[in-house]
């Protein structure tokens, strides 16, 4: 029988006592967030302070022109400067840079990346630290697709997404089935982004990626099951544009694709 | 080794014994010749069309099983309000 799921450990996860002594860093990339950045701070800040756990955000700015970083500015104010870091850069210079940046101002054991749009929302955050400490898993990432966790995970609800048609979940059904079977990656959803990292593992795989955008983040995990780093997965609930609708051109299918098949020939 | 590289080994390997048995230069021991020669010729295609009939399959369940959850999206919009009044008490400027 799995040893984790006996009525011993369902019992036992989640239930413990004794306090969390690790400190966890959000990485925060923003780019005209003045209204989404004071509300995804707002919930990362309760989630932290409901589970008792040291908390810090990294809020990486490029150069926004709507006044991001004065809002950013205000919620130090409100939250304490050593809470919530500002880390501005010069200009509009990707999510992978943002990221590097960052990390070095991580004071923290574990980065949470994620988007700040509302698409991942920071109540998962709690699940994915309770998996990593069950099973001492260097990656835990959120998976829209599934409906139960891996390995297993007391209290997970089924993921979903919400604000997609049909047509668009064909597509991504679609897209994930030809990267599974190109690439066998060992998750479920692979163009996710919110995932929670050990620091060293996110320092090591972040210097070996040369791909952009949302590549990126396939390669990151492409990357980690291949040098044997250990992986997990949650459900989480997806809420696509909250504001807005959503579009998928023809040139982020090809883009899609050449970024498979770059993956495909170097990892 | 990358993925493409060891890909390509183990289907180059399959391929050269399959052609070898196609044009009987190595002998299956087991069935009969007239069989395996009709059916030999035949095993590309069957490979694809179970190769095809499966990815259908998938993505039609995978479709099928697709969740949506509107709760999530009710649930985080009253959040949402919740998260500007505490915010405006704090001095913080949203909207």
């Amino acid at each position: 029988m799995n040893p984790f799921a006996s009525p011993v450990s369902l019992n036992m996860q989640g239930q413990y006592n004794t306090p969390n002594t690790h400190k966890y860093s959000v990485i925060l990339p923003t780019y005209n967030e003045r209204k989404n950045l004071p509300i995804i701070i707002w919930l990362l800040a309760k989630v932290f302070e409901e589970h008792q756990l040291a908390w810090e955000i990294i809020v990486v700015d490029d150069a926004s022109p709507d006044g991001t970083q004065e809002v950013a500015i205000e919620l130090a104010r409100a939250y304490g400067e050593d809470k919530i870091l500002l880390k501005p850069r010069a200009g509009k210079l990707g999510l992978g840079t943002a990221y590097i940046h960052g990390l070095d101002f991580c004071t923290g054991d574990f980065v949470i990346i994620m988007d700040a749009d509302f698409s991942h929302h920071p109540k998962f955050i709690p699940q994915f630290i309770r998996l990593q400490q069950a099973h001492n898993l260097d990656i835990v990432t959120g998976t829209r697709y599934r409906s139960t966790s891996t390995p297993y995970l007391a209290g997970a609800r089924p993921g979903g997404v919400h604000g997609w048609d049909l047509k668009r979940k064909i597509v991504s059904r679609g897209a994930n089935f030809l990267a599974a079977t190109v690439l066998n990656p060992g998750v479920s959803d692979l163009t996710g982004s919110f995932r929670l990292y050990r620091l060293p593992v996110l320092r090591h795989i972040i210097t070996l990626t040369q791909s952009r955008g949302y590549v990126f983040q396939m390669e990151m995990m492409v990357r980690a099951r291949a040098l044997g780093y250990t992986v997990g997965e949650v459900p989480i609930t997806f809420v696509d544009r909250i504001f807005g609708e959503s579009k998928l051109g023809a040139d982020e299918v090809v883009g899609y694709l050449k970024g498979v098949w770059q993956l495909f020939k170097s990892v | 080794m990358a993925r493409f590289h060891r890909v390509a080994i183990y289907s180059s390997i399959l391929i050269s014994i399959y052609l070898l048995v196609l044009f009987d230069v190595l002998p299956i021991p087991l069935i009969d010749a007239s069989i395996a020669q009709e059916i030999l010729p035949v095993i590309p295609w069957w490979l694809l069309v179970s190769f095809g009939s499966y990815s259908l399959w998938s993505l039609g369940w995978g479709v099928f099983t697709f969740r949506d959850c509107p709760e999530a999206y009710q649930e985080l919009l009253q959040e949402i309000n919740e998260a500007k009044n505490d915010l405006r008490s704090r001095a913080v400027t949203v909207d």
